[in-house]
């Protein structure tokens, strides 16, 4: 075995584990907020993914089309939080569950009706050329990749920390009720998360689509190893999502080229199972400590 | 400042209100006791919007709020510290109190600036929460998350507070403590409905009060009528 390889193949996986992460973290998101998650959420990356690659198609530079996509996203996520979630949750019920599923098709369909069935290449101005870092190579897109799941997260971070509309989306999370009798709507504050979240899955629509190209199909193998990260991690640390999601890139990048790249998928479901047996709440989830 | 009339409200089908009134004046310092089980809290609830009545009507200073979301009613004024505490545990003390003013501040920036003159007089009258404002709440004791409830509420600048039970599983040096601050919150003015067990306290306070039985108002009165009262007396002042 030679190491540089080693160290090469590790490292672009970690960073294509960041996208893990990231869609992962959006997971965290509206989890803290309401209990829920979307589990159409790789359709809502990939739909993403296409409407920015109309926005590209349709002249708009890049550092404009991104922002679009975003929003778009964000907008997506809120589609998701008023049809799929908000009814269920009032009702106590787990209906959500069952109801993002099939806005996830519903999406799919969408996306095979108005863009096809094939793969399509995402053009953009970031280059593929390698750069030399510390004894291996890596490319400006996976760069790029890493600047904007790091970037965004801790701009999320940064606002929940800092701004007083942040703080009540924690207060939210910590106790629902009480949050309310600050006068903080819960109900916005889920409509908040979902908009996050949706948002969040476009960058990582956006920022995978180069490498893996667009298709109505491209996030499904994505979208499962979010959910092993989010699972492994825990579904409150966003430290855990980041070097999880990154262990896990390196670790099915490293196996699919000794192994064969049948077992690409290998680690993540055992990592999963793992996981699930030894600490169903996750390697750095808190459990939750309450005074009487 | 704030009214309820013929109150009905409940868990499912269980009815627990069933036709509670009370009303509390400007600037008095009203007490519901009662024994566990009465209904105290859930009338508390009803009031602040956390449990929507089936029938009846809560105004607070002369607008009608039952039906409305508890963070609507919050926004009207009226904040309701409540049984149990519920701090944010993983915020911090200083966050904590922020937040109890959230429907006055700016949602972004400068929101803690203009904070600052309530935050000093919660601090003033807390030394402790100004100690520990880095502090995690869920980190503090008992007592201590008590005052920051009662601080967090106050932060609000409220037409009417609601306390359910401040003195709950505290030990008694601290439970003297809390009627103290309660006595210095009715000399600052602020109007008050007070849910406790300690009856003889809450009716050494009190302006007016009202006896709770099986979710009703059995008797009420000034403390002086209710401790002259035999059935008072026998039940929860023996
Ligand atoms: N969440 C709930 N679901 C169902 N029933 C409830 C719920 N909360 C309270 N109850 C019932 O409603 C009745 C009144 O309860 P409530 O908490 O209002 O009493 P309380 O007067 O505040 O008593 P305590 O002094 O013990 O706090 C009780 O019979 C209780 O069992
Ligand atoms: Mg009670």
């Amino acid at each position: 075995m030679n190491p540089s390889i080693i160290g090469q193949m590790a490292v672009s996986g970690a960073l294509m584990g960041l996208v893990y992460a990231l869609i992962a973290y959006g997971f965290q998101l509206t989890y803290a907020t309401s209990k829920s998650i979307n589990f159409g959420q790789g359709e809502l990356v990939m739909i993403s993914a296409f409407f920015s690659l109309t926005l590209t198609n349709l002249g708009l530079p890049y550092w404009a089309m991104v922002p679009g996509g975003l929003l778009f996203g964000a907008v997506m996520g809120l589609v998701v939080e008023r049809a799929g979630v908000r009814l269920a949750l009032e009702q106590k019920s787990e209906g959500w569950i069952l109801l993002t599923i099939i806005i996830g098709l519903f999406f799919f369909s969408t996306a095979e009706n108005i863009w096809g069935r094939d793969d399509r290449p995402f053009p953009t101005p970031i280059s593929a050329d390698p750069i030399h870092i510390f004894g291996v190579d890596v490319t400006r897109l996976e760069l790029a990749v890493a600047v904007g799941v790091l970037g965004i997260m801790g701009l999320i971070e940064l606002f929940k920390r800092r701004t007083l509309l942040g703080k009540a989306f924690e207060a939210v999370s910590a106790d629902r009720d009480a949050a309310e009798l600050m006068g903080i709507s819960a109900t916005r504050t889920v409509m908040l998360s979902y908009g996050l979240s949706g948002a969040v899955a476009a960058l990582a629509g956006i920022l995978v689509s180069p490498i893996t190209t667009v298709g109505p199909t491209m996030a499904s193998a994505i979208i499962l190893k979010a959910f092993s990260v989010a699972v492994v991690a825990g579904l409150d640390s966003g430290f855990g999502v980041v070097l999880i999601g990154m262990f896990l890139g390196a670790l099915e990048s490293l196996s699919s080229f000794y192994l064969g790249s049948g077992w690409r998928e290998a680690p993540g479901l055992i990592l999963l199972i793992l996981a699930l047996a030894v600490r169903p709440t996750g390697v750095f989830g808190k459990a939750v400590i309450r005074k009487v | 400042m704030l009214q309820v009339e013929d109150l009905y409200a409940g868990y499912g089908a269980s009815e627990v209100l069933t036709g509670t009134t009370l009303s509390v004046k400007k600037g008095t310092l009203v007490a519901l006791i009662g024994a566990n089980g009465a209904g105290k809290t859930t009338t508390m609830r009803a009031i602040s919007g956390g449990l929507k009545p089936s029938k009846g009507k809560v105004v607070l200073d002369g607008k009608e709020v039952q039906g409305l979301d508890a963070s609507r009613i919050a926004r009207l004024g009226l904040a309701h510290s409540p049984e149990g505490r519920k701090v944010f545990g993983p915020l911090s003390v200083e966050d904590n109190l922020l937040l109890g003013a959230y429907s006055r501040l700016p949602r972004f920036f400068g929101f803690h600036a203009k904070a600052q003159a309530d935050l000093d007089r919660v601090y003033d009258l807390f030394p402790k929460l100004k100690e520990r404002h880095k502090q995690a709440a869920g980190t503090l004791s008992g007592g201590e998350q008590q005052m920051l409830a009662i601080g967090r509420a106050l932060m609000a600048r409220p037409k009417v507070m609601l306390l359910d039970e401040p003195s709950m599983g505290l030990a008694p040096v601290i439970v003297q403590e809390v009627f103290r601050t309660i006595r210095r919150l009715k000399e600052e003015g602020i109007t008050l409905l007070l849910v406790e067990q300690f009856a003889k306290s809450a009716l050494e306070v009190a302006d007016y009060a009202y006896v709770m039985e099986r979710g009703r108002i059995a008797v009420e009165g000034t403390p002086a009528e209710l401790s002259r009262n035999e059935r008072v007396i026998a039940a929860y002042l023996g």
